[in-house]
């Protein structure tokens, strides 16, 4: 009965901490900022607000992101297969994807184009991540995973290289040239409006649940752990989103491959020592 | 069932474009947002995608060369949306009026909601002019909200869209009517 509700509840949990972060990095930059429900008034606008439709497909392909990425969600909660949300997170991406070859504006070419590139820097750490899970507590079940101890000091090197990928997750500086707010002008959201634009916004609070959550994973059995690892890991993205400025896409490829995969490698090698 | 029209003026989200302006006004609606006039406290974005905002901030006396960008941007957003002149250049031509390559105000092409005052306009007044804009924003209703055409139909020439000149002036209106 939790869990059903935590799934039904999760795009609004997403949507509180979405507009608690607004509200962190304004006073972070000795602002006021909007007020905490701020995601919820623009969402409600956009339901009033006339859409475009561009080609029917484009518009439910970015229906179908949002849909697939709360049933990733759903089965975060519902403690499947970690493995397999992570390959079903990557139809998700891919439907995105689709919806912005789909049009013919030139800036959502490039923001679909650099959302593959992005997946191809964050996914090997993702399956990394896994397949850690799987050599430390002998199950990609989530359940299994939650019912032993932490696992934060043997997969230390994992959690590194997961951190490095939250950024680019999230569309965060230093990593958000997916995004690249005024370069490129949102990339694949661009032909987005409406009702149809309010999907992708709400899909972007599944997207912190979903990342947040499976960095829950690395404290296991300890929930003391769990929440004092989201604390500080929202503080220091928040902070770096405020003092960094965004780098190229191809130097976001270089830096996540080459530190990222070598640190999980690094992992999974002494872990197939111990 | 609630009404959503209220919730309109909690979110305005910005298109600002620059229809040939000396940037003196686009310095000050960037000093607007920044964190000593902080406009994100009423919930504006600077959004720069047409197709997502709400109030259309536009800086400038309109150069020949902007005005299809002009009205394109502003068939590019969908109702309900606001426009608002910022500047004395972009009201009346302010201190280009009357030259041979400017057209004296964004008002000859499109519908303003509110003009604001100023060479350059102070981040003070933006402010003032867009809670302004917000009230406007909420008080349209559907007839407000019907289209009416801005634009001259594109012309091909040589297999190629010319869209040069199919912005359609307050005058062309007049006589085509």
């Amino acid at each position: 009965m939790t869990q059903v509700l935590l799934i039904i509840l999760a795009p609004i949990i997403g949507g509180l901490l979405y507009g608690f972060e607004r509200k962190l990095r304004a006073r972070m930059q000795n602002r006021v900022g909007p007020p905490l429900l701020q995601p919820f008034y623009d969402t409600l606008k956009l339901m009033d607000k006339q859409a475009f439709l561009i080609n029917p497909y484009h518009s439910i392909l970015g229906i179908m992101h949002f849909f697939t990425l709360w049933v990733v969600v759903a089965f975060v909660i519902l403690e499947e297969n970690l493995l397999y949300i992570v390959f079903l997170h990557l139809l998700s991406a891919i439907f995105l994807i689709l919806a912005g070859f789909s049009v013919r504006s030139i800036f959502s070419h490039i923001g679909a184009n650099r959302e593959l590139l992005s997946i191809i820097a964050y996914e090997p750490i993702l399956i990394l991540v896994a397949v850690g899970f799987f050599m430390s507590v002998g199950s990609f079940e989530i359940a299994t995973i939650r019912e032993n101890s932490s696992q934060l000091l043997s997969m230390f090197l994992l959690f590194l290289s997961f951190l490095l990928i939250i950024p680019v997750k999230l569309k965060k500086s230093p990593f958000d040239a997916v995004e690249a707010h005024q370069e490129i002008v949102g990339g694949v959201e661009i032909e987005f409006s409406g009702i149809f634009y309010e999907f992708l916004y709400m899909a972007k609070w599944l997207e912190y649940i979903f990342i947040f959550l499976l960095l829950s994973l690395f404290a296991g059995d300890n929930i003391a752990l769990a929440i004092s690892l989201f604390i500080s890991v929202f503080l220091v993205l928040n902070l770096v989103d405020n003092a960094t400025a965004r780098i190229k896409m191809a130097h976001l490829i270089k830096i996540v491959l080459t530190l990222g995969l070598s640190l999980g490698l690094l992992n999974l090698i002494g872990l197939s020592y111990v | 069932m609630f009404d959503l029209k209220k919730y309109r003026k909690k979110s305005p989200w910005i298109l600002h474009y620059n229809a040939g302006s000396c940037n003196g006004c686009d310095i000050e609606i960037l000093a607007a947002m920044s964190p000593k006039y902080d406009l994100e406290r009423f919930g504006v974005i600077n959004t720069g995608n047409p197709k997502q905002s709400d109030v259309f901030l536009v800086t400038g006396p309109v150069t020949l060369r902007s005005r299809e960008r002009l009205v394109e941007l502003y068939t590019q957003m969908p109702e309900p949306k606001v426009v608002v002149a910022v500047g004395s250049c972009t009201c009346t031509g302010g201190v280009f009026r009357d030259m041979y390559n400017v057209e004296d105000g964004i008002d000859r092409y499109i519908p303003v909601d509110v003009y604001i005052p100023g060479c350059a306009a102070s981040p003070e007044l933006i402010i003032d002019g867009l809670v302004q804009a917000l009230d406007i924003l909420e008080s349209k209703t559907k007839e407000m909200e019907y289209p009416y055409k801005l634009a001259k139909d594109v012309k091909v020439e040589d297999g190629v869209i010319n869209r040069r000149d199919v912005a359609r002036g307050v005058e062309d209106k007049d006589e085509e009517d």
